[in-house]
């Protein structure tokens, strides 16, 4: 692990730069950290109510409030990640050209500030839980390894997207697309139990798929996952996130020649 | 050469290019990685430096004249990594505190204090020793009635004051200093000047001026440059 060895010498600064990025931004905000449950809460009203009441559709057996909190919330830990890390590089331009320390810290930290939104926002979920009654069963655990797949793939992705955008800022024009594209890639407010295996298997191209579904599955349905699958998904995403790394130090050299 | 060296550079050459990324096709950049040869100069390409030869040992303090664009700041660049040479080598011992743009990573949002956390630690310092020199810091910046405020609300004076407080503070064995001793007023610089010559027995120092005047109060030796190299090595000051 690379990454912990180089991190760990600059560990005061990673600390410093997370401190940072979670006091700005709730500073001169009224209701500052709350901010972190209403996006996944209005987002899951909206969407009761398009499904419930406009379209009248029934995605799932049990709740339509607990079945879309339970997809957005791996979902917006993802898309806030990648929103705060593929511009992080460029937004700290001054300090690139000008002083060394191991660059993967600015789209890291980003990603530890998504962490602690997630994480307040999961206290939620709990609350909505027990509100709904829902019957937890031991396979809820799974959710660790789960989220550990979730924030290798997202730390992978936003090595190599923050990097790419250092050379060619169609990267960060791109963004808003890519995020909106790749939310309806994924399960988040839909299921893929109803798709026919030609497009489950399109589906499954994408590792958000996999995790979503499985995080949901092992929550509300209190079900297990299937070990050859998360094994499957595992290695990918393991193969993908040291790609990613690799290219990150290989082009960090010329960061401050290219920015 | 010495061995005990803290900061060596070896025959080094620095290309840069005058054209952005933008300008260059991706073809032209594909068929570089193979058929490249770094002692050619492509098109819109210049030698930032040339043939750079720079050591200095423990203690040492060495200021770098010359006129903009000589290749005073790119020399700092690469002995805090921030680049690396085209070709030669760069050898650094010990901890660079690049005092490169004093009050680097400010942010305006932030208070006087927490600034001193955010850019000691960018500049290399860990929080244990920022917490332990605090009051120190906030000393030489006569800022004490300040120092709680967001440094949006700061004069440029104040942010110069408090960014070169941080860096003097800081606790690397080497020490780079582009330009920061042009400090706000007067009697601001002479401290900062003092403490400057306090403080270099134990330090290496390399600090680049526009102010021949100012530097040669400070320095051992001055390396002149001119575009990308070295004019006359070792101009020994008397002192």
């Amino acid at each position: 692990m690379q990454i912990a060895k180089r991190i760990y010498l600059y560990r005061d600064l990673f600390r410093v730069f997370v401190w940072r990025e979670f006091t700005i931004r709730y500073r001169q905000s009224i209701i500052g950290v709350l901010w972190a449950i209403i996006q996944p809460l209005s987002m899951m009203v909206l969407f009761t109510f398009i499904f419930s009441y406009v379209l009248k559709l029934k995605v799932a057996d049990y709740p339509h409030t607990v079945f879309f909190y339970s997809g957005l919330l791996p979902w917006i830990f993802f898309s806030s990640s990648l929103n705060y890390s593929i511009p992080s590089l460029t937004n700290h331009y001054d300090l690139i050209t000008k002083i060394y320390f191991p660059r993967e810290i600015l789209p890291l930290s980003g990603i530890s500030v998504a962490f602690i939104d997630y994480i307040i926002a999961s206290l939620i979920f709990a609350l909505i839980l027990l509100i709904y009654k829902i019957h937890i069963t031991w396979n809820v655990l799974w959710l660790i390894p789960l989220f550990a797949l979730l924030l290798f793939f997202t730390i992978a992705v936003s090595l190599l997207l923050s990097s790419v955008n250092v050379y060619y800022r169609d990267v960060k024009l791109a963004t808003g697309f890519l995020i909106q594209a790749w939310f309806f890639a994924s399960p988040v407010m839909y299921s893929i139990d109803q798709l026919n295996i030609k497009f489950k298997m399109i589906l499954f191209l994408n590792p958000l798929t996999f995790i979503i579904e499985n995080m949901r599955r092992c929550v509300l349905e209190g079900r297990s996952i299937v070990l050859w699958q998360f094994a499957f998904v595992g290695v990918i995403i393991t193969i993908f996130y040291f790609l990613s790394y690799k290219f990150f130090i290989k082009t960090e050299r010329d960061f401050a020649d290219v920015i | 050469m010495l061995s005990d060296a803290m900061v060596e550079l070896k025959n080094v050459w620095k290309k840069y290019s005058i054209r952005d990324i933008f300008h260059r096709s991706l073809r032209e950049d594909i068929a570089g990685i193979f058929r490249g040869n770094k002692d050619d100069l492509k098109e819109g390409e210049f030698w930032a430096l040339k043939n750079i030869n720079i050591s200095l040992g423990r203690g040492e303090c060495v200021g770098l004249y010359g006129p903009n664009g000589s290749g005073k700041t790119t020399i700092l660049k690469l002995i805090s990594s921030v680049t690396y040479p085209t070709k030669g080598k760069v050898t650094v011992k010990g901890r660079v505190a690049p005092l490169i743009a004093v009050g680097a990573g400010f942010h305006p949002d932030l208070t006087g204090r927490e600034n001193i956390y955010m850019n000691g630690t960018i500049i290399g310092m860990t929080l244990k020793e920022i917490r332990e020199r605090m009051d120190e810091i906030i000393e030489f910046s006569e800022l004490e009635k300040f120092i709680d405020m967001s440094v949006k609300k700061y004069s440029s004076g104040m942010y110069l004051k408090l960014g070169f407080s941080i860096a003097i503070h800081s606790s690397a064995e080497i020490l780079l200093i582009d330009e920061i001793l042009a400090v706000s007023d007067e009697s601001f610089q002479r401290k900062c000047i003092k403490k400057v010559k306090d403080i270099r027995s134990n330090k290496t120092m390399v600090i680049v001026s526009h102010n021949r005047a100012l530097i040669e109060q400070i320095v051992d030796r001055i390396i002149f440059l001119e575009e990308g190299e070295i004019e006359n090595l070792s101009h020994v000051i008397n002192k």
